[in-house]
């Protein structure tokens, strides 16, 4: 049994968002949305 | 569709049973298909690291959806509302941590465990001690974790436990030990897919079985009335178990240590065909989490609105009800009987009639309070029910996980009680198979190859790896048959896992934040933190989630400490 070869290189583009800052972004920025979201569903006047 | 009562079981129509039974051979085959084709050990183990971000991502979300946490989360909500959301919201933000910090290192060193990329950061006995406790927890955890769904459904539906078990057990070992890891993630997509569009339906149905002129924000106002759309807690006690900081801060060190340090979770993401897959696909989950995790809590809260105008059985786990209709004074039961009917249809007049003020412009205050009121007068008799039911048989009773199966099997049809019954076995058996696959990775990697076997073709270790895979799959069916009978050890089972998710969290942080943390340190500090935990959890009343925080943060600063005190050891190699 082999051991698996390390994978130093650059792992490719970034298929969504364009770039890993933009992504992380919006992965925060969702939480937060959907956090509010939430609290606003929770006190809605029904 | 009518309601049940004690002794009187479930029956499946054949268009459930046909769905039921197509779901079952359906994705065995597929399962069986999809795993065709394994070569070598990380075909079998990492899939050959040639999966796409979405297919891993949608194995990471199955592996953590359990039966129990579809049945369990949709009974919270129904008696105590939707605060266990906050539960997931430190979540997203883990899945960031994670994919800037451990993610790389695992990919990148090509291990196949998370506990051998510490043998190279550490020591040999960091790696054997870590990996000890994942088969431990996890080896035991799992045979409960197949017990509970098969206990629940048993009940429900009328089969022996050892039928359901054996079923859930059998059709998961059938395609992971044939197909390994490719098999178990292809078929989590399936399952995953299958789940949400269960989810969808039941709150599809409750909201169309509301009754005439109620709608559903008249629903919502119920609930919300109650208390039950409460989900923002921002009190600062730390024994309150859900508050938006125990979410958040707590929550994100439990989903850093599940996600990071938990091989079920870990060797997932490690199938990636690169990096960016392997991130994307924990990202998927930071996206996906917290909004599945509503829509359960929200079918439950529906559920639980639903019950104000069908009647609900005055006991929801009917084999104890039954038990109870055999040895309660007859009179006793007949009573209580009584005041729960007269009790149920007030509510719903009060319900009916706060509805009505809302709609034709009454006094909604004291519609609201009569309403409050009748809900009271229920939730004394249930009370009164349960306190008769643990008098009977001496045992503490809860059923809040046979709600939601039993709001399926009576009041579902034309098929769909057989496919929302489908979804209970797919998230079952999207986490076993997970759970039992990398069991058997663990166990080879982390122990046969290095102690038993060191020098082996792959045809052995392919053949070894199916043998652990059936072998540990044939373990937790054990369990599972024995656990009815360990009663409190299940408890004990549970909580194990929450001793030192936390502490392990904190090596791996000690692993990749401190280059210079020494092999000791690790291990001294490991041992310090599940200690740490253990005194905070026996003698103070801190809510569970913090147990993760206490962990982590003690195993990181005793680490530095003695790292400080006596440095010197350097890191081994790995095999």
């Amino acid at each position: 049994m082999k051991s698996l070869p390390d994978r130093h290189g650059e792992d490719g583009p970034v298929p969504l968002f364009g770039t890993w800052r933009a992504i992380y972004t919006a992965v925060v920025v969702s939480a937060l949305v959907v956090m509010a979201l939430v609290a606003l569903f929770s006190r809605w006047p029904y | 569709m009518a309601v049940l009562n004690g002794g009187e079981l479930a029956t499946l129509a054949r268009a459930d049973w046909i769905v039921l039974v197509g779901y079952l051979l359906a994705i065995v085959a597929f399962g069986l298909w999809m795993g065709r084709g394994n070569r070598r050990v990380d075909d079998f183990f990492l899939a050959g690291r040639e999966m796409r971000w979405w297919a891993a991502g949608l194995s990471v979300m199955a592996t953590q959806v359990s039966a129990i946490t579809f049945v369990g989360t949709t009974g919270q909500a129904y008696t105590k509302g939707m605060s266990f959301l906050a539960f997931y919201f430190g979540l997203p933000f883990a899945m960031v941590v994670l994919s800037l910090t451990l993610v790389p290192f695992f990919y990148r060193s090509g291990v196949f465990t998370a506990y051998q990329y510490l043998e190279r950061r550490f020591d040999s006995r960091t790696r054997t001690l870590t990996s000890v406790l994942f088969l431990l927890s996890r080896g035991l955890g799992v045979g409960v974790a197949l017990y509970a769904p098969s206990l629940v459904l048993s009940v429900v539906l009328g089969w022996s436990e050892t039928t359901t078990i054996l079923l859930m057990g059998g059709t998961t070992i059938a395609y992971v030990a044939y197909g390994g890891n490719r098999s178990v993630i292809w078929t989590d997509v399936v399952q995953m897919a299958l789940i949400w569009f269960g989810i969808l339906l039941c709150v599809g149905v409750a909201i169309s079985r509301l009754p005439e002129g109620f709608v559903l924000r008249d629903a919502l106002a119920l609930a919300q009335t109650t208390g039950r759309l409460e989900t923002v807690d921002l009190s600062l006690d730390l024994t309150r178990p859900y508050t938006v900081w125990s979410g958040l801060i707590a929550g994100m060190f439990l989903a850093m240590g599940y996600f990071g340090c938990d091989q079920s979770q870990v060797q997932r993401y490690l199938s990636g065909r690169s990096l960016t897959e392997s991130r994307l696909s924990l990202l998927l989950n930071a996206f996906l989490k917290v909004p599945m995790q509503f829509l359960i809590l929200l079918t439950g809260v529906l559920v639980f609105v639903f019950f104000h105008f069908h009647a609900p059985p005055l006991l929801w786990n009917r084999a104890e009800l039954a038990r109870v209709e055999r040895a309660a004074p007859a009179a006793e039961l007949a009573r209580i009987r009584g005041e729960f009917d007269a009790a149920h249809h007030e509510r719903r007049q009060a319900a009916e009639a706060f509805a009505s003020a809302r709609h034709r412009g009454g006094n909604v205050a004291r519609a609201r309070d009569g309403y409050l009121e009748a809900g009271k007068r229920v939730e004394a008799v249930e009370t009164e029910a349960r306190r008769l039911a643990e008098t009977v048989t001496g045992e503490p009773y809860n059923d809040t996980n046979y709600i939601f199966p039993t709001y399926i099997v009576s009041q579902l049809a034309g098929g769909l009680a057989g496919l929302v019954i489908a979804v209970i076995f797919a998230a079952a058996m999207s986490s076993l198979s997970g759970e039992f696959n990398s069991l058997a990775t663990a166990s080879l990697v982390d122990f046969y190859r290095r102690f038993v076997r060191t020098e082996a073709s792959d045809a052995h270790y392919l053949a070894a790896s199916r043998l652990f895979t059936a072998g540990w799959g044939a373990f937790a069916c054990f369990v599972a048959l024995e656990t009815g009978r360990l009663g409190s050890a299940i408890e004990v089972v549970n909580k194990f896992g929450s001793y030192f998710y936390g502490s392990i969290l904190g090596v791996f942080g000690l692993a990749v934040l401190t280059p210079w943390a020494t092999a000791r340190g690790a291990f001294y500090g490991l041992l310090t933190g599940m200690t740490a935990v253990f005194l905070v959890s026996q003698f103070t009343g801190i809510a569970f989630l913090w147990y993760n925080v206490v962990g982590a943060v003690s195993v990181f600063l005793v680490g530095l400490l003695i790292t400080a005190v006596a440095p010197g050891d350097r890191p081994a190699g790995v095999r």
